[in-house]
């Protein structure tokens, strides 16, 4: 027996789930959801649909062999073990399955609830521990500390540290995949949560017709501040005031992928109180938007948040929908450039947000959209998924990037995680594009509009 | 946390067969043998039977195949082949601890060869992916399983699939030119002669195909490939009467129409569909819709599409319309082609039954299905291929209530029997497996079966490849006939 199995003799509580002549194995608080898998007949719809099952062809790795095992530890066939842990936290959670599945089979669920599982029965030790530590507790939830890393990554770039770290191949002292990812850090520049930290509202240009509350995401205001800021641009220049919460913090999707749950709530009733006064809430990070539409998932046990919770995602949108729901200017100025679209999952399969983005992109004048087969295939990236399995994330990505087009400048999408992937795979299989956010590019239309506008 | 699967592992393992198939095929990282791995293997689309297999193997190419299989031969172990595990009659089920061949990794189209329309795909390659390879040449692979998006052509071959367009263009074995097989004592052969199928001497061809994997291991296809038609055109009729609609199939076939597809599905299988992740809102009060496809050479088409539209309106059709464009087409066909898994949203569970009749005889047939479902208590919805006389009743349950399975599964074989005594059969195109392994019997005597058998050992004589399906072996199914004999018994007792 090794060492995890004794703990988890440990840890196990009396079994017992939903029916009272179960065998399950699970822990009896928050585990996943018998109703998500009666909806699966084990057709196989889904096989196709699985990057990861793509890659190995072995059906532990599929949506409908992943569900099974699930299922199977509620039969007391399994227990919460490494070997069952292996699949659970081998999907990439881009819910491409939910999408080919007949019945709307919610894998994606499933799985998260499964880790929350797993991480009780089995909780990190050592250096793993350490780095989710840090990362998913120390910095995440913590903006001021993400702003001073923020600053330090900035004091790296300019400083001269960066270009003499790469050219001496000190860098090479990491592991691969994360030099991949330094080689491709983005400008850092101040967060919008800094900028405007004394203005309570950003206020329209021109009449105001709504007001909108802006989730800044945690990672996205450090490492692309820029792009929050082509979004309230883009929203005050279409009528909205733009109001930034202050207690609002990370969405706590990480914390969800990585079977913290206890973290993902507790951020989750910050979030919810933070916007409690606000009508709409919008968000441009597909994979934050996604995680606040299912912030009652959570609170399967605590109804008096569920509640809150379902009446808090009611209010969520993601920039693309909100800006095609409520209207937007179209630009007149022409960027003409040749572009093709990737779908983020959380954005296609998690939201259904699909031709709203590729409509506002089509409005622009100039813009070409050149499609991309697959579009809507993972690129890999899947939250911190390229940090922790960077072998299969790569697979995952190389496959994506057989699928660019070559001949267009720049890859458009609706989620930082995506963008930071597909730079890297950009690089390394030798392409040119430029990775922009869809709001930039619409962002980048006005500017230029208006240049014209003063230059005549 | 880390990724382990692609990378080699260290095989923990004592068992000498373990390591000698993992040496067959390259080591730890193409073999499963794990309770947790092979638990996704216990069963496939037919999951009312369940047994771990030994072990699973990814063979490469067609030499690991035949190594593997000597193996097991030698060593008497029992194995089988699988692809996808999309198979609804249990066919890929290691019912006696298999060692199970799977043939995903070989899914590589080798060739396509447009001037003699054929082509050479390994057994792994997605059905579907092969008309889509070729599309963009205006050719396409015509038999097209309502699993096509992810069922494997090797898996095809196995189980002579058919599918909704097999009306007009035949079923599996009509587009099957050549086979490479491994026979079950390692033996690699070649069948069909350069894609020329018409060879003198038996068709075994024909025999291979639709064999249930129980004669050999399929290596390479070679396929033929078609013509995209000039024109196509779909047509959609909501029905108030079951009897209206099948009559109306029946006064198409018999105005010499041959439709390209013709389904059929009734209320329930359309509250199925309805409530799933393609509906198309189809009204809730209708009894039942057809489906028509009609294509060919474009001059002629819409004298078709009219002449159906009368005859539609001729059996008092509700409503009824002709897709407007490729893109209604396509939903109404998603709607149709997933209406297996749809299920899920309307019950835990369900089991399909397979059986083929006589047009005619249709509203007779869902009379008595009707009854049946009374009789069992169990909702049970129709989708049938009604141009070929193919029904499909998908008997619903709840696997979690104690003695469901077993009322499903005589339901089944219920159904099987009405289909049998009006002069039908009782398998259409998802193969016998172990499903209706019993039911064989409605169609054949026990001297039919026994020279079938025969047949069968000429080719697998130690009987290690995929045994206990296909044909009833007589003490196995008394057995479980006693069984749910009892069952039953036991519960109109209580």
């Amino acid at each position: 027996m090794s060492l995890r199995e004794a703990d988890l003799k440990v840890n196990q509580e009396p079994a017992c789930t939903t029916n009272s002549l179960s065998l399950s194995n699970y822990f009896a608080n928050d585990h996943p959801d018998e109703n998500k898998w009666a909806d699966c007949v084990h057709c196989g719809m889904c096989l196709e649909s699985c990057p990861t099952y793509e890659q190995t062809g072995q059906e532990q790795h599929s949506p409908r062999g992943r569900v099974y095992l699930i299922k199977s530890v509620a039969e007391g066939k399994l227990t919460l073990n490494e070997q069952f842990m292996d699949p659970v936290f081998q999907c990439l959670d881009c819910r491409a399955c939910t999408t080919a599945c007949p019945a709307s089979v919610d894998v994606g669920g499933l799985i998260e609830e499964a880790r929350g599982q797993i991480r009780q029965a089995m909780p990190l030790t050592g250096a793993k521990k350490a780095v989710s530590k840090l990362f998913l507790e120390g910095l995440f939830p913590h903006q001021n500390r993400l702003n001073s890393l923020g600053s330090l990554l900035k004091f790296y770039q300019k400083s001269g540290i960066q270009k003499a770290v790469r050219k001496t191949g000190l860098i090479n002292i990491m592991p691969k995949h994360l030099v991949e990812m330094e080689s491709i850090m983005p400008e850092i520049n101040t967060p919008v949560r800094k900028k405007y930290k004394n203005e309570n509202v950003i206020k329209a240009k021109g009449e105001t017709k709504n007001e909108v509350a802006f989730l800044t995401g945690c990672v996205m205001d450090v490492m692309f501040s820029d792009i929050n800021e082509s979004t309230i641009n883009v929203l005050t220049r279409n009528g909205n005031d733009v109001v930034i919460p202050k207690n609002q913090t990370c969405c706590g999707a990480l914390h969800v992928h990585a079977g913290d749950r206890e973290t993902g709530r507790k951020l989750a009733k910050q979030n919810i109180e933070a916007f409690k006064d606000s009508e709409t809430i919008v968000v441009n990070a597909a994979g934050c938007g996604c995680m606040l539409k299912e912030y009652a998932e959570l609170f399967k046990d605590e109804p008096e948040w569920k509640a809150k919770a379902e009446e808090f995602s009611e209010k969520v949108e993601d920039i693309s929908k909100y800006l095609h729901d409520t209207g937007y200017e179209k630009p007149k100025a022409e960027l003409n450039t040749r572009i093709t679209y990737h779908d983020a999952c959380h954005l296609a399969h998690g939201q259904g947000i699909r031709q709203e983005p590729r409509d506002l992109l089509l409005n622009i004048p100039g813009v070409e959209m050149v499609h991309m087969p697959n579009a809507d295939r993972c690129c890999g990236s899947a939250g911190i998924y390229n940090i922790t399995n960077p072998e299969m994330a790569g697979a995952v990505l190389e496959s994506k990037m057989e699928n660019v087009p070559d001949d267009v400048e720049m890859i458009s999408m609706g989620n930082p995680g995506c963008m930071l992937q597909m730079a890297i795979g950009v690089q390394k299989h030798g392409r040119n594009q430029k990775i922009v956010h869809t709001v930039q590019l619409l962002d980048w239309a006005y500017q230029k509009e208006d240049q014209q506008k003063g230059g005549e | 946390m880390a990724f382990k699967t692609l990378k080699t592992k260290l095989l923990k393992t004592n068992d000498k067969h373990i390591k000698n198939l993992a040496s067959i095929v390259g080591g730890p990282s193409s073999i499963l043998y794990h309770k947790e791995d092979l638990l996704a293997y216990d069963c496939d689309g037919f999951t009312i039977h369940k047994h771990l297999p030994k072990a699973v193997v990814f063979p490469k190419n067609t030499e690991e195949v035949a190594e593997l299989v000597k193996y097991c031969n030698e060593n008497d172990l029992p194995f089988l082949a699988r692809g996808a595990g999309t198979g609804l009659s249990g066919g890929a089920i290691p019912i006696n601890g298999e060692v199970i061949i799977s043939l995903v990794k070989m899914k590589r189209l080798l060739s396509v060869d447009l001037e003699n329309r054929r082509a050479v795909v390994e057994p792994g390659f997605i059905n579907l992916k092969l008309t889509n390879s070729i599309a963009d040449k205006g050719y396409y692979y015509a038999p097209d399983p309502s699993s096509q998006y992810c069922c494997t052509i090797g898996g095809n071959v196995a189980e002579n699939a058919g599918g909704a367009h097999c009306l007009k263009y035949g079923v599996t074995t009509n587009h099957i030119l050549g086979l490479e097989v491994v026979l079950p004592n390692g033996e690699i052969i070649e069948i069909g002669n350069n894609g020329i199928c018409d060879m003198p001497g038996y068709d075994l061809i024909g025999l291979l195909t639709g064999s249930e994997g129980t004669l050999g291991i399929v290596t390479k296809i070679t396929v033929r490939i078609l013509k995209n038609p000039q024109a196509k055109k779909t047509v959609l009729a909501y029905f108030d009467k079951v009897a209206d609609g099948s009559q109306a199939v029946s006064d198409i076939i018999s105005a010499g129409i041959v439709p390209a597809a013709l389904e059929m599905m009734d209320k329930i299988a359309i509250e199925g569909v309805e409530a799933a992740a393609f509906p198309v809102g189809h009204p809730k009060d209708i009894e039942a819709f057809l489906l028509i496809e009609v294509d060919g050479i474009a001059a002629g088409i819409d004298e078709q599409i009219n002449e159906i539209l009368e005859v539609c309106k001729k059996r008092n059709v509700k409503e009824v319309k002709v897709a407007r464009d490729e893109q209604e087409s396509a939903r109404w066909w998603a709607n149709r082609k997933t209406g297996f898994g749809a299920m899920g949203a309307i019950s835990p569970d369900y089991l399909v039954q397979d059986g083929v009749i006589p047009r005619s005889k249709l509203p007779e047939v869902l009379n008595k299905i009707n009854q049946i479902s009374k009789e069992y208590g169990l909702r049970i919805a129709n989708i049938f291929h009604a141009g070929d006389g193919n029904l499909h009743p998908l008997i619903l349950f709840d696997a979690r209530v104690p003695g469901e399975t077993e009322k499903a599964l005589l339901a089944g074989s219920a159904c099987l029997k009405v289909c049998a005594d009006v002069g039908g059969t009782i398998t259409g195109e998802h193969g016998v497996g172990i499903e209706k392994m019993e039911e064989m019997r409605f169609v054949f005597t026990e001297e039919e079966i026994q020279a079938q058998t025969n047949i069968r050992e000429v080719f697998n004589p130690k009987n290690l490849l995929n045994a206990g399906k296909l044909f009833p072996s007589p003490s196995r199914c008394v057995e479980i006939k006693t069984d749910i004999k009892m069952n039953k018994e036991k519960e109109k007792a209580l």
